[in-house]
């Protein structure tokens, strides 16, 4: 059985900043693995230590997101290999762009079981996997809170707005983990160096006999937004000021 | 311009009716007899899906729907179901969808979030079919209006891959920030579960519900996962909001940016929230809160 897990990498949003023109810049911001990714590697990499199987990891990108200290912290945590499907026509891919070059990197793989995260940190639109699935014609499911093997079938448990559900699934299934589903690991020293020695394999589009379909979205513009205009009024802790501040809160509540 | 509704709350139905109208003519889809609400739209879908049918199964019921009805944008509430259904749609159409919408223009580009708030971008879909997955709040002031044609659809099966053994409620707190008027924010400056009681103490004076950041229900499982104010979360607009030791992380901020009044309390005075407050104090909340409580009493 094949297992892979999808993950997208994006710019640290820590070390985003924001121009005087309201516009991004991502001069400082390194490619690092999505936050709620990790979630999902977690869940992968505890399912696979429980029955002693192997998995491999797989993204989709541009050629930019190719970085060492990256590859080496997903490696870190547990998949034996790494494939990464690299082309400048995959820069600000939409949800239909990257689950078609998914698709087809998992076809050539071959995966009977995909695991993606809940939602990317830039768009958060917690689609790709669903679309993946669907695409590849097999039992997709969001919302994961968990998931086990029972013979050929894979048991998810799933928490939606109201209710949990048990879910049976056919396989192949691709699954989208919620990000509560594992806490993501510190990667040990041993896990670190031996990361170093696990293959990365670096496809093109014709590698995996895919193309990019023309963008389904069109974004105009990228701005911060003007903070809602606030009254900064400020405080100390000296008594009077407390009292100040609480006559302002009675104020508001009348 | 003809807009296409799913969605599964009573609530969300009839917000996201009155914004469609906005736009142009508005066609209902109820995927059950519960999503059937009059007076919201010009026609209402009524699918008939069998009994133990999961509603994310009716790909093959909405496709020939979305076909003939040629809608030019199709407004869906972002629940989990509906949103592996329409994702699933997408696919099968050439599409994406965008979420996180803070707004939608009368051509259907819309305004929605980018990296949890940081910024914002103009989308317009540009395939197939603008699906625009639509949360609380977006239309909370538009009026829904129609004449309600009921149209029968027949349930289509497609090939079920998935298949339901149990399913089981949520017991939930019982509170529904979106509606409360007043809320108070609790973040990491909270030392201890126990001083949640000094916190209900002070939002019981100020008549408010509580809510948190990310780390206090996901880490520390001291509130309900309900409660969580922001990115993937709750998006609040609050006559009053107290935020009691939370930093200010865009993550947080963005869930309460567009509240009335801000009120901060955080020992840091570089702390991010200041700069998002009506009224701010720098101190510790376990000396400013019991006092707040003796004063407003």
């Amino acid at each position: 059985m094949k297992i892979v897990v999808c993950f997208k990498v994006v710019p640290d949003d820590q070390d985003i900043s924001i121009k005087p023109d309201r516009t991004l810049d991502y001069s400082k911001a390194r490619p690092i693995v999505s936050t709620y990714d990790l979630n999902a590697m977690e869940a992968l990499a505890q399912f696979a230590c429980e029955d002693g199987i192997t998995y491999s990891a797989l993204t989709v990108g541009a050629p930019d997101i190719d970085d060492s200290k990256m590859k080496k912290n997903v490696l870190s945590r547990g998949p034996e290999a790494l494939y990464m499907v690299l082309d400048e026509a995959l820069a600000g891919a939409d949800t239909h762009q990257t689950a078609q070059v998914l698709a087809a990197a998992a076809k050539k793989i071959g995966a009977d079981l995909i695991v993606c995260g809940d939602g990317s940190a830039d768009v958060y639109a917690a689609q790709a996997g669903v679309q993946l699935g669907e695409i590849l014609g097999a039992a997709t499911v969001n919302a994961v809170s968990s998931f086990s093997l029972e013979g050929d079938r894979l048991v998810v448990e799933r928490t939606l707005e109201d209710e949990t559900e048990t879910l049976q699934l056919t396989l192949p299934a691709v699954v989208s983990v919620a990000s509560d589903i594992a806490p993501s690991r510190i990667c040990s020293m041993k896990e670190i160096l031996a990361a170093g020695k696990k293959p990365v394999e670096i496809w093109s589009l014709s590698d995996i006999a895919a193309s990019v379909p023309a963008a389904t979205l069109a974004v105009t513009d990228v701005l911060a937004p003007e903070p809602a205009p606030r009254r900064h009024e400020m405080y100390t802790d000296s008594d009077a000021d407390i009292a100040s501040f609480a006559k302002k809160l009675s104020e508001v509540l009348v | 311009m003809k807009v296409l509704v799913l969605a599964e709350r009573a609530k969300a139905i009839r917000e996201l009716c009155a914004g469609a109208r906005g736009l142009g003519d508005v066609e209902l889809v109820a995927l059950t007899s519960a999503q059937v609400v009059t007076g919201v739209a010009d026609k209402v879908f009524s699918v008939s899906l069998p009994e133990g049918v999961m509603m994310e199964d009716s790909l093959d019921t909405l496709l020939p729907l979305i076909a003939a009805e040629k809608p030019d944008a199709f407004f869906v509430e972002p629940t989990k179901r509906l949103k592996l259904l329409a994702g699933r749609l997408a696919a099968r159409l050439g599409a994406s969808g965008v979420t996180d919408i803070l707004s939608v223009a009368d051509d259907a580009s819309v305004s929605a979030m980018y990296f949890g708030g940081l910024a914002r971008k103009n989308v317009k879909a540009s395939g197939p079919l603008a699906i625009l997955y639509i949360g609380a709040g977006v239309f909370s002031d538009a009026i829904p209006s129609g004449t309600d044609t009921v149209v029968p659809v027949d349930f289509v099966a497609g090939e079920s891959k998935v298949t339901r053994r149990s399913v089981a409620p949520i017991v939930k707190s019982g509170v529904d920030l979106t509606a409360a008027k007043r809320v108070v924010g609790i973040g990491r400056g909270l030392a201890a579960e126990a001083d949640l009681e000094m916190i209900n103490e002070f939002a019981s004076v100020i008549d408010a519900e509580v809510g948190c950041t990310r780390p206090i229900t996901e880490a520390e499982h001291w509130l309900p996962k309900e409660t969580y104010i922001g990115v993937s979360g709750l998006i609040l607009t609050p006559d009053v909001y107290v935020a009691i030791g939370i930093s200010g992380q865009t993550q947080h901020t963005v869930g309460i940016d567009r509240s009335k009044t801000i009120f901060a309390i955080n020992k840091d005075k570089n702390a991010p929230i200041f700069a998002y407050a009506d009224y701010g104090i720098v101190a510790d909340l376990y000396k400013v809160v019991p006092k707040l409580v003796e004063g407003l009493k």
